[in-house]
């Protein structure tokens, strides 16, 4: 008898091991679908700095929605003015590479791009293209390493370290650490440490809007790469949920005539 | 006489000083650092170091290791397999910031309508069709073909730049850790700057901690058969101990750091420091057997003043011709002349001061009587055939040298400088042969890059760009060129249809490029592009990549650059690690030519003060101009080049070498003056000072002898000339010198002299009357 309450105290105990495991998992899937969108409209100024004061800045008008299983999304160059009206439009399939398009006035025709080299820099900045995207939380490893103050929030302090290599490569970064707004559950900052488990990056979200599908959307954004000093900051002029654009605004035809 | 009188009574105080002195040098010494960076032999006012700076600072530096794979065919599975598996490693480490291979290099092209962006090699080829097929589109690949795998396809190179902070050990560790991690069939070459300055790094800490103990032994022994006396091993030794703490412990003290050039500074001290102190003991042992009766105060008396004149003059044309050094344009050469100057002033005040004050309180040695003349020995024999030669037959004698001289001399048409710094390491060094593969297969070894300032958007600029590259290309010696508008014209190609106008152009307007490099920026990697264009578009670099086998080629090359920095108005700087390594070329032609004409000038100046004759300054210059015509004759015929190490030859040989013509002037005059004939008092000369002459000699290319145990080849072929000149100097002294002597009779040896009768005639020598 006394060893059976031994054994249902062992297990226990292994279970308690266990919790803040889960916990932090969810914890983190939570955050993901706190600024889960299927459909938006946005115009963005991303600043790219290089650390010597240099600035370059764009202007983004951004249409994302999904159909059939398919986000389509179109990017148009409003400023500067030598690019702009530039376009790319990009087919995010979740089986298969990319499709994408680019339409250069200069050239006024549209080109298709087959890139096997998307996983890097989002528009030459220090966000790659994968911070743009939804995380799958499925890919890390989630840990609850406690708590942290981060501009006056309480948040969870969880790190995701990425189940492997492939997975590393994929996203640019060994593992991060989330810093996790307790009860909003609004990633305030993020750390990425690097294959050599060294600070890299530092993501910092804030401005957060209460959007019409009770979701938050952070209007600023900024991410610093420790490493060579350079900064990029997307910040939102325009944010709309959801979009009235018809499928055929998202195709090649249309660049041409935006 | 008060100087004997004041050094015997304190010796005690001429003893510790030095030790002192010593003692307390060795402190900065354990802060001395080897600096292996070459381009910091040059000042940092010369416009190629300033010119690099500022390309560094616009586009970042780029050092890269080369890490050359060399199988029958690189696109076979294995090798591309290692590749792509170092490849990714070095991406992943942080100590390196930028890589370049066929997995990483970009291939941009149009295909089907649709712009194909990715690495040279996606995917490794299963089969010999998509192997065929990947090599034709390699071939087509200008950012690939010729840059990141040879045209050939024997060949593959991948680059790897270190971050900054990352140490040129660290990387070069790195890098082979990677390599044993990742093996294979391939033969691999390392190159690059950081792997040469790791390996100078590692040499010049292994020379520095074989050749000093080596050189000190081997001096050692020397001194035992020459003296067969530990006071002859041990006195001359501590001079150079101390000598070579003082000269090199001066190196951290004027803030100075160890280069290659500064192992010849311990060298050159084991070599000429116990010069003195050699002649002290030969003299001290010739009088012990002269004089039995004699004790050491009075022979010590007698030695230091018989010979304190010769020595002090013979160390000053030392100090004067290393000193001649200092006019040299590489900074390392300057230092070693410098500390080496003062490591000879340093001897001689020891071996005038500390060691007859050790000397003189040693009970008297063993009375050896074959050190008072050599006659009967085997050296003496010698010496007797060379007094002969030089006293029956002066003419045939002179004749004999002159004709060595015009055969030698010939060779001078032969001679070359050294252009490349990895010839610092010997010939089959791996350096050495990837250096040779990237001249054969690739576009050369040497890179510089022309940079452009401007609208970097602006598609005239980018077409002068293009037509400049085309300009280089079409020259023999320049193997690639790669710009900002090599990249836009790819763009441009991938971008349009063959059969449209724009393919293959630069667009017409700055929205077309614009356009275009957005994209290009778009595709993944901005600092990729940041190589050839910096962050806000006004500054833009063209890669150089090029061959050069002599000088002349090199100029020939560099010429064709400067023209166009000339030419264009956005065109403004020309730089790179290719133009330090051509400044330092031609600083050592210059720095050669500077330091010999000041030795010269300074050491014919110093001979007619001491004998107060033109004909002694004319005279004693004789052996150098010889010596150092056959020695560079000896190099144009050997094919050694003038490099950093052999260019300080000339004055190291000038002020060592006249030293045996000085002795030997100043024991024939005072035999001269004893009465005796000329021949009798060559022969004399040559038994007596002839000895000390030849052990002095012997002994100083002995000390540089350990330098052919160096790893660093310069420093092997710096031996054997240094050997050659010392070798000459000396049969010129015994032989040359002697025939000019009888056969001109010049008059300055039959000036007044200290009188070696006095010894003979049993009379008190006025040093030693004194004591």
């Amino acid at each position: 008898m006394k060893r059976k309450y031994m054994m249902a105290a062992a297990l226990a105990l292994l279970l308690s091991f266990n919790l803040p495991g889960q916990d932090a998992r969810q914890i983190a899937e939570k955050a993901n679908e706190a600024i889960e969108f299927k459909a938006m409209e946005m115009a963005a100024t991303l600043s790219i700095r290089d650390g010597r004061g240099n600035e370059r800045i764009r202007q983004i008008a951004t249409a994302s929605r999904t159909f059939g299983g398919v986000t389509k999304t179109l990017m148009k160059f409003l400023a500067p003015a030598d690019v702009k009206g530039a376009a790319m439009l990009i087919y995010d399939y979740e089986d298969r590479s990319d499709d994408m398009w680019i339409f250069l006035p200069a050239l006024r025709k549209t080109r298709r791009i087959v890139s096997s080299e998307k996983g890097k820099s989002f528009m030459g900045s220090e966000f790659s293209n994968a911070d743009m995207a939804r995380p799958n939380a499925g890919q890390f490893n989630h840990k609850l390493l406690g708590s942290a103050t981060i501009a006056g929030k309480d948040c969870w302090k969880v790190e995701s370290t990425c189940l492997n290599e492939d997975i590393e490569d994929e996203l640019g970064y060994s593992r991060q650490v989330a810093y996790i707004e307790k009860g909003a559950y609004l990633t305030r900052q993020a750390e990425y440490y690097d294959f050599d488990g060294k600070l890299f990056k530092v993501l910092s979200l804030s401005r957060f809007e209460k959007q019409a599908n009770g979701k938050y959307f952070a209007f600023h954004m900024e991410m610093q790469n420790r490493q060579n000093g350079r900064s990029s900051v997307i910040a939102i002029g325009r944010f709309q949920v959801g979009s009235g654009l018809e499928e055929s605004y998202f195709s090649a035809a249309n660049l041409e005539k935006l | 006489m008060n100087y004997e009188r004041t050094l015997f009574r304190y010796s005690r105080i001429f003893i510790l000083l030095p030790v002192l002195v010593a003692l307390a040098l060795m402190i900065p010494l354990r802060h001395a650092r080897i600096n292996p960076d070459l381009n910091a032999y040059l000042p940092g006012e010369l416009p190629a170091r300033q010119n690099l700076a500022r390309l560094e600072e616009a586009f970042g530096k780029y050092e890269p290791i080369l890490i050359f794979f060399e199988t029958d065919d690189v696109l076979k599975t294995p090798t591309l397999e290692r590749i792509r598996g170092l490849s990714k490693a070095l991406n992943r480490s942080l100590k390196f910031n930028r890589v370049a291979s066929l997995f990483d290099t970009k291939n941009i092209r149009g295909e089907d309508g649709a712009m194909i962006v990715g690495p040279v090699v996606k995917r490794i080829p299963e089969s010999e069709a998509q192997r065929e097929r990947l090599r034709e589109e390699i071939r087509g690949n200008e950012l690939a073909y010729g840059l990141v795998v040879s045209e050939d396809f024997h060949y593959a190179l991948l680059l790897a730049n270190p971050a900054k902070g990352v140490s040129d050990d660290e990387a070069v560790a790195m890098v082979k850790a990677l390599l044993k991690h990742h093996p294979g069939e391939e033969k691999v070459y390392l190159n690059g700057m950081p792997y040469l300055k790791s390996e100078i790094q590692a040499r010049t800490t292994r020379d520095m901690a074989i050749l000093l103990p080596l050189g000190l032994l081997v001096m050692a022994v020397f001194l035992y058969m020459s003296f067969r006396e530990k006071r002859g091993v041990l006195l001359p030794l501590s001079v150079v101990a101390l000598s070579i703490i003082l000269s090199m412990g001066l190196l951290p003290l004027f803030g100075w750091e160890l280069s290659i050039i500064a192992i010849l500074a311990p060298i050159l001290m084991i070599a000429i420091a116990n010069n003195y102190g050699i002649h002290i003991i030969a003299r001290y042992q010739e009088l012990n057997a002269l004089r039995p009766d004699w004790n050491m105060r009075q022979i010590v008396g007698h030695a230091l003043w018989h010979l304190d004149k010769p020595i002090l003059f013979t160390a000053l044309t030392t100090i004067v011709g290393v000193l001649g050094l200092a006019t040299h344009i590489m900074l390392p050469a300057r230092q070693m002349g410098i500390v080496s100057a003062i490591g000879v002033a340093f001897a001689l005040l020891l071996s005038l001061s500390f060691l007859p004050a050790i000397l003189v309180n040693m009970k008297k040695g063993k009375v050896r009587s074959g050190f008072a003349e050599v006659r009967h020995s085997w050296p003496g024999r010698l010496l007797g055939r060379l007094a002969d030669v030089s006293t029956h037959h002066p003419r045939l004698a002179a004749g004999t040298f002159a004709a060595f001289l015009i055969i030698l001399g010939l060779g001078l048409t032969r001679l070359h400088v050294s252009i490349h710094n990895e010839n610092i390491l010997p010939p089959k060094h791996p350096l050495r042969l990837s250096t040779a593969i990237a001249n054969e297969h690739f576009g050369g070894i040497q890179h510089a890059t022309l940079m452009w300032e401007g609208d970097m958007k602006d598609p005239a600029i980018l077409r002068r760009m293009e037509a400049a590259a085309q300009q280089l290309e079409a020259l023999p010696e320049v193997g690639k060129v790669v710009s900002l508008a090599t990249v836009v014209r790819k763009m441009s190609e991938a971008l349009n249809d063959p059969a449209d106008p724009r393919y293959g152009n630069i667009p017409e307007t700055r929205e077309a490029v614009a356009q275009y490099l957005e994209l290009y920026s778009m595709s993944g990697e901005p600092e990729g592009l940041e190589q050839l264009v910096d962050f806000g578009y006004t500054r833009a670099s063209m890669a150089v990549q090029f061959r050069a086998g002599s000088l002349k080629q090199f100029r020939q090359a560099i010429g064709q650059m400067e023209a166009i920095v000339k030419k264009d108005p956005n065109c403004v700087l020309l730089g790179g690690q290719s133009l330090l390594e051509y400044e330092l070329a031609t600083s050592v032609v210059r720095g050669q030519a500077y330091s010999l004409a000041f030795a010269s000038v300074a050491i014919a100046l110093l001979l007619f003060l001491i004998f107060r004759s033109v004909a002694a300054g004319l005279m004693g210059g004789l052996p150098l101009a010889f010596a150092l015509i056959c020695n560079f004759g000896l190099m144009g015929w050997l094919g050694i080049r003038l490099d950093i190490a052999t260019s300080l030859l000339s004055s190291i040989a000038i002020g060592i070498g006249v030293d045996y013509t000085i002795h030997f002037f100043w024991r024939l005059r005072c035999e001269l003056e004893g009465g005796l004939s000329y021949a009798r008092a060559i022969q004399k000369t040559l038994f007596t000072t002839g000895r000390g002459i030849t052990i002095n000699a012997i002994s100083v290319m002995l000390g540089f002898a350990v330098l052919f145990c160096s790893a660093l080849s310069i420093l092997k072929a710096f031996a054997l000339l240094i050997l050659f000149s010392l070798l000459l100097c000396l049969l010129c002294a015994l032989v040359l010198i002697p025939a000019l002597s009888i056969w001109l009779k010049p008059h300055f040896l039959t000036k007044n002299c200290k009188h070696e009768k006095e010894i003979h005639d049993g009379r008190r020598p006025r040093a030693a009357a004194i004591l």
